[in-house]
């Protein structure tokens, strides 16, 4: 094919194609807005003194919990040994590696000294929460890389132009059980621990309490898979590229749907033991949350249509096997915990306390992303849409008739459980 | 394809090995590249002490603070805050950073860019920071300032409350109150004595014409600040957080308006 002729392929282009290029456009004018960043500094934003972490943040935090499907699925694949879910845990992965490097832009953007960044590397406070998490993201980022290596190598246009690049990048396959174990372990403690990063701020009572953390895991491990499940089942539906076994994603709304049920007693708790006593600063934030600026958010978005109805949706055979109703359920699990970053983030930080001797008081403030931000954040979360949509349509990420192959590939993996049979 | 299991097992401990040396190597490198000096190595403890009772409300610390550290005017290091009224006489808080003993930033910081000085001084590594606001967030004090923007152009303190004696931050870190510790620094060199010589004295404490604001070291019985604190009832800040704050207030009492 010559190149006009390739070129007048785009003439009339498909939906795939109108899709990819809308969200083109949209990365477009986040780069604009990523160079003004650059060049005027963080005063463009809406950030100041009193609000320090906004929308970027946000997002930040929630990319790396709609990212958790993965950790929780390689491990459930080799080392619970639920192997049929392999397909679905190569989903998971590729989403993972977007939702981590979406994470990782975030912070590119939202630091003051971006060019900085390798300093977290050199420079250690092995004292820092941040610390910790900053080490996991970039360890758990590299293990991500690594195990995403053999989806790519597997490609057919891949394989044909760098044979001998595949087989070395398949065999890192034969490895998928210690990087399934060392992910684990990675996850496990900067998903928590990015809910301690709030949770150690004495300054910050409604933040300052051990339960963010485990919020935070907890909520993680229902948005994670619902990501992976959500994204599969929509390109199922969108793309003939993609090929899904309904079984397994049933089995996993199931599950997830129960972890939302964990989520909720505990965020029952969290919530309702704050009542018991007055303490400055932490019940003006409840307030906040339940009947001030941020309770729409906090009723509609995190408890009642971010958990509460989602998990009545996905436990109950008669709606979750109802596709379009197991797909707005799912949405409604992504949406819930993206809720509760906005939430939480910005709730300690709305509310002040005084330091003056008098009397220690609460004081409000106010914060309400620029355009800047919206346009970069956009762009960030196109920059995730893109990459699954090419993803599937170049990986064959969403893939399940995959397994028979993929086990040829993996004779070491432990086979711990048998496989159950369906519900 | 039959992998030998005992093979897999042993390339599996070597890795985990040589990933234990690794961070053993990494730990023991964080404990030599960290700044923070072991507190109370050195001789002195250094310490303001505030009193409420003098201080009007002028703001010259605020002005003098920015002329000699070149802090932007939209930045101050060293607020003065309204603190109601005791006999109907207006009270205010002037607040530098408290250099606390215990201090959230220094804490928080994950590249160790806050870190504490010998004679407890917090200090600020500009070069190191990267900027991502954990330390503002976590300060309860709010004594830190984050720079938004570039500070270009001439400083509108400068020159009628000083000259500026330290460089310019860049964009994209958070500043705060040093205690001057350039001029300490250098005053001890000279052989002067911080909080007697006004050359080795922080800017704000020189510039008070009230002389409500009294700096020294804690560790010298016969210093100001020792025998102010001696003799009067004081408080700091928030010490149910117990951060230790080192900067003192003598408060505006009653029976001090007579």
């Amino acid at each position: 094919m010559t190149l006009p002729q390739y070129l007048l392929r785009f003439r009339r282009p498909g939906p795939f194609w109108l899709w990819a290029g809308a969200l083109a456009l949209v990365i477009a004018a986040a780069a604009v807005g990523g160079v003004i960043v650059l060049w005027k500094g963080l005063v463009v934003t809406n950030l100041n003194d009193l609000v320090p972490w906004g929308l970027w943040i946000t997002i930040d935090l929630s990319s790396i919990a709609l990212s958790a499907g993965a950790f929780l699925l390689c491990a459930a694949v080799y080392l619970l040994g639920l192997k049929r879910f392999q397909p679905v845990a190569r989903t998971a992965t590729f989403v993972g590696l977007i939702g981590y490097s979406m994470a990782m832009l975030c912070l590119f953007m939202d630091i003051g000294q971006p060019f900085r960044f390798w300093h977290a590397l050199v420079y250690w406070n092995t004292h820092s929460v941040m610390w910790e998490v900053s080490m996991c993201i970039m360890c758990y980022f590299t293990v991500l890389l690594f195990e995403t290596m053999p989806i790519i190598a597997q490609a057919e246009w891949f394989k044909s132009r760098l044979p001998r690049l595949a087989g070395w990048m398949s065999r890192v396959h034969h490895y998928a059980p210690v990087l399934a174990l060392i992910g684990l372990g990675l996850s496990s403690l900067h998903q928590s621990s990015l809910g301690a990063l709030y949770g150690v701020l004495k300054a910050r009572p409604i933040w300052y309490k051990p339960d963010l953390s485990v919020l935070f895991i907890l909520s993680a491990a229902a948005a994670g898979p619902a990501m992976t499940v959500l994204a599969s089942m929509l390109a199922g539906r969108l793309t003939p590229k993609a090929k899904v076994d309904d079984s397994l994603l049933d089995r996993l709304a199931l599950v997830i749907g129960w972890i939302l049920v964990g989520y909720l007693y505990f965020r029952f708790w969290d919530a309702f033991s704050m009542t018991y006593t007055y303490w400055p600063g932490r019940n003006e934030g409840l307030s906040m949350l339940t009947s001030g600026e941020l309770s729409f958010n906090f009723w509609f978005g995190e408890i009642l249509f971010g958990a509460l109805v989602p998990a009545v949706l996905l436990i109950l055979p008669r709606f979750r096997r109802i596709p379009w109703v197991r797909m707005l359920a799912l949405a409604l699990v992504v949406g819930g915990v993206v809720a509760y970053r906005w939430d939480t983030n910005l709730v300690g930080q709305l509310v002040l306390l005084t330091y003056l001797p008098t009397e220690i008081v609460a004081r409000y403030t106010e914060y309400t992303p620029a355009l800047v931000e919206w346009v970069v954040g956009a762009g960030i979360v196109a920059y995730g849409l893109l990459a699954f949509s090419l993803g599937v349509r170049y990986l064959n990420i969403v893939d399940h008739r995959q397994l028979a192959e993929s086990e040829a590939h993996a004779p070491s993996a432990p086979r711990l459980a048998p496989t159950p049979a369906g519900d | 394809m039959a992998k030998n299991p005992r093979l897999t097992r042993r390339a599996f401990l070597k890795a985990a090995a040589a990933a234990g040396v690794a961070s053993a190597a990494g730990l023991q490198y964080a404990r030599l590249a960290r700044a923070s000096q072991p507190v109370g190595s050195s001789e002195h403890r250094w310490a303001m002490v505030i009193d409420q009772a003098k201080c009007t409300g002028c703001g010259y610390c605020t002005q003098a603070c920015r002329a000699h550290n070149d802090v932007p005017p939209t930045i101050a290091w060293n607020r003065v805050i309204a603190a109601g009224q005791v006999d109907g006489q207006p009270v205010f808080l002037p607040r530098p950073c408290m250099h606390c003993e215990h201090a959230p930033c220094v804490e928080v910081c994950m590249v160790g860019a806050s870190y504490y000085r010998a004679d407890g001084i917090v200090m600020m590594d500009y070069d190191k920071c990267i900027g991502c606001r954990y330390c503002e967030v976590a300060c309860p004090y709010g004594a830190r300032a984050f720079n938004w923007e570039d500070f270009t152009g001439p400083n509108p303190a400068v020159p009628q409350w000083g000259q500026p004696e330290i460089a310019r931050r860049p964009r994209g870190v958070p500043e705060k109150c040093s205690f001057c510790v350039h001029r300490i620094d250098r005053g001890l060199a000279l052989g002067l004595t911080p909080g007697v010589d006004p050359e080795a004295t922080p800017a704000c404490v020189v510039a008070c014409p009230a002389k409500a604001r009294v700096f020294g070291d804690l560790n010298d019985p016969e210093s100001e600040v020792s025998r102010l604190l001696a003799q009067n009832p004081h408080y700091r800040l928030r010490e149910d957080l117990g951060t230790g704050p080192r900067v003192y207030y003598l408060p505006a009492r009653q029976e001090a308006q007579s």
